[in-house]
């Protein structure tokens, strides 16, 4: 009984790619992008940044405030992370990722990395502060709900290359 | 123990080992917004582009085909319209000179923001040349060395029309295959007209099917489609890292092959000896230790090493004091050092011999030119003191002094190296893709022209640029870049701690074949 890890060690290593004009042999550098360094600060600040600007609008209260950050922020992750699918760039693995989205095409498909549990716990702690600041107000708890289901359900594995309804299959 | 830490990184400093010095939190933080600027503004100009306001450059698919499936995917190309294209001018620029320790470059000027060039007729003159790989400073128009080249020309000719196993086969190449192996100190080599072709045409020969490649992880292009072609299991291990190494030959031999858990036919073993965007020299005693250990091959690729490290020019053999019989195939290049073309595999009799024959490059591919493999005769024997002078013996040494001068200067200024202090390749990390821009444009109106390179070639925080030394750079020719790098580029991230790549032993480092 081996484990998916070595399954993988064992049985998928055995392609390499002609990478022309690179310097490495990684066929396509975008699933290492979320596990640079200091990537996960910059996501942070840019979260800060974004709560501190809305703060800044004088007609806002806090309540909604915290609510439009959180859905703001949903809204960006799904679009970036599960919308936009491919490279933005030519990758030599004669277009094995051109149908998948960013959040598909992370570590090569690897459930359960790092940088994969640190981009689902984030949204689900941004909701638990929204739903705080909010005092569990019934609408803003619904539109947060919904917004967190949005961005979560298509980071489970199970949902890893589906399309419901045949939206951005193609 | 913070003391006997720092102690102990500057003991394994002097020991001349690979440093990959980490730039602050804050420039990594700073790339990312760049990049993020930089694809909201690309996102932008898409729309503008899309909706008219702006003209689009590239092709567009025809009217009448609108509505068929479209043949390119116009996101792949996104990151070429928005961001490579604006600073495309730093890379093509034409010459019209021997790139030598100085050139001329021929002045282009874009009117729609690198989209078109278009040539001023003018010429930027006596640029400094750090980006040609001319560590020995062979690339020059000298009439007395020159003066065999010429003669062999008007003796066998410029071409030969016809393989090696053919009619291709002159005495011309006999002797420069002779002189290889002498040079190297091994039994016998085998010279190839393309240095790329040399690895791509090789490996297939040596491994196939049930062999196993266990290959650097930056590993160049030609010794990646090698290994593709030969159709023999390949694993990547961590750059330079014996930890990976080890446990991925002791994890390979102990499950054998993929399905069928069989042994292994063969083990190769493929590096480089300096790789030509890190600067970093291979560990060769380790990995020598646990070759013989492990029973395995090694293929050792000296295309930027050869000449240019070791103290009579004889390569990282010749560096770590190590016997060139004891690496199994040795491959370099003539493009490099030698001021040539082509490419070399030396090692003992049978292993040359089984390549005579069996190479696809020796059945298919043309022989060598007569006045290219002349220069390289030349050029081996300048190295080498045969031909009566010093002459090759001053430029390895110069060579040696310089790589060392502008690597410690550049460390001293305050700038972040990557590699061995021996390595004549020296990658200055810029990291911000503007910078990167900006730095190129700075340095060749400072007249001095450098290679940069960026995302996607490198890993998306470690843009640099990459300075070639060469013998033929004199002090004054080296104290005037370093005086040009200034402070305006503000690239000085230095906190002078040589931190080492730590070891990844995480599961994201393979690939899923699905």
């Amino acid at each position: 009984m081996i484990n998916l890890h070595e399954w993988c060690t064992y049985y998928a290593l055995d392609s390499a790619k002609m990478n022309v004009g690179v310097a490495h042999s990684e066929v396509n550098p975008n699933t290492r992008v979320m596990n640079s360094r200091g990537i996960w600060l910059a996501y942070l600040l840019l979260t800060t940044a974004l709560h501190v600007v809305l703060l800044s609008i004088p007609f806002l209260s806090v309540p909604v405030v915290w609510t439009l950050t959180n859905i703001i922020h949903n809204l960006a992750m799904y679009l970036f992370l599960h919308t936009v699918k491919g490279t933005p760039f030519e990758t030599p693995d004669q277009g094995k990722a051109r149908l998948l989205t960013h959040w598909e095409q992370m570590d090569y498909g690897v459930q359960f990395t790092a940088s994969r549990k640190f981009l689902t716990i984030s949204p689900i702690v941004l909701y638990i502060l929204a739903s705080f600041y909010t005092k569990y107000d019934t609408t803003h708890f619904l539109v947060n709900t919904g917004s967190l289901l949005s961005v979560l359900l298509p980071k489970l594995p199970q949902f890893h290359g589906v399309r419901l309804f045949g939206i951005n299959k193609y | 123990a913070k003391d006997s830490k720092i102690a102990h990184l500057g003991y394994q400093e002097e020991k001349g080992e690979d440093s990959f010095e980490e730039a602050p939190m804050y420039v990594a933080v700073l790339t990312y917004m760049n990049y993020g600027i930089v694809i909201l503004f690309g996102y932008f100009r898409d729309f503008l582009r899309a909706v008219g306001l702006e003209k689009c450059h590239q092709a567009q698919e025809r009217e009448e085909q609108r509505n068929f499936v479209p043949l390119y995917q116009d996101f792949e190309n996104f990151y070429k319209r928005n961001l490579y294209t604006r600073v495309r001018d730093n890379w093509n620029r034409p010459i019209c000179s021997f790139p030598g320790p100085f050139f001329d470059i021929m002045e282009r000027v874009s009117d729609d923001y690198n989209w078109t060039f278009r040539l001023t007729g003018r010429t930027i003159e006596n640029v400094i040349n750090m980006g040609s790989y001319n560590y020995l400073g062979f690339a020059e128009n000298n009439v007395d060395f020159l003066k065999t080249v010429a003669e062999e020309t008007r003796q066998y000719g410029v071409g030969v029309c016809s393989t090696r196993q053919e009619l291709g086969n002159l005495s011309i190449h006999e002797k420069l295959e002779r002189l290889v192996a002498e040079f190297l100190g091994v039994e016998s080599a085998m010279a190839f007209g393309m240095g790329f072709a040399t690895n791509s045409m090789n490996i297939p020969a040596l491994v196939g099917k049930g062999c196993l490649i266990l290959s650097d992880e930056l590993n160049h292009t030609s010794l990646i489609l090698g290994a593709r072609l030969s159709g023999a299991t390949i694993r990547v291990f961590k750059h330079n890292n014996m930890q990976s190494l080890e446990k991925m030959l002791k994890e390979s031999i102990c499950s054998g092959q993929p399905r069928t858990h069989r042994a292994w036919k063969k083990i190769l073993i493929m590096v480089e000896g300096i790789h030509s965007m890190e600067g970093s020299l291979v560990r060769l005693p380790e990995i020598l230790a646990l070759k013989k250990k492990y029973k395995a091959y090694l293929y050792l690729d000296e295309a930027h090493s050869i000449g240019a490290v070791g103290p009579t020019g004889r390569g990282v053999t010749e560096h770590f004091g190590v016997d060139p019989n004891e690496v199994d195939v040795l491959m370099g290049t003539f493009t490099k050092s030698f001021g040539a073309a082509g490419g070399y595999i030396a090692g003992k009799k049978e292993l040359v011999d089984y390549l005579r024959s069996h190479s696809h490059s020796a059945v298919y591919a043309t022989a060598m030119s007569p006045p290219v493999v002349e220069q390289i005769i030349r050029a081996i024997k300048c190295i080498m003191g045969v031909d009566g002078t010093t002459e090759g013996q001053r430029r390895v040494r110069q060579l040696a002094e310089n790589t060392r001068y502008l690597r410690s200067r550049l460390k001293k200024m305050g700038f972040i190296i990557y590699g061995n202090q021996d390595s004549p390749v020296v990658p200055l990390l810029l990291y911000l893709p503007g910078k990167v821009g900006a730095f190129s444009r700075a340095m060749l109106k400072r007249k001095i022209g450098i290679v940069v390179v960026g995302f996607p070639a490198t890993p998306i925080t470690e843009a640099r640029a990459r300075f070639c030394v060469s013998a033929a750079h004199t002090r004054e020719m080296l104290d005037k870049s370093l005086d040009e790098l200034g402070d305006d580029i503000k690239v000085k991230f230095s906190r002078h701690r040589s931190s080492y790549r730590p070891e990844l032993y995480d599961e994201t480092d393979f690939e899923l074949d699905s």
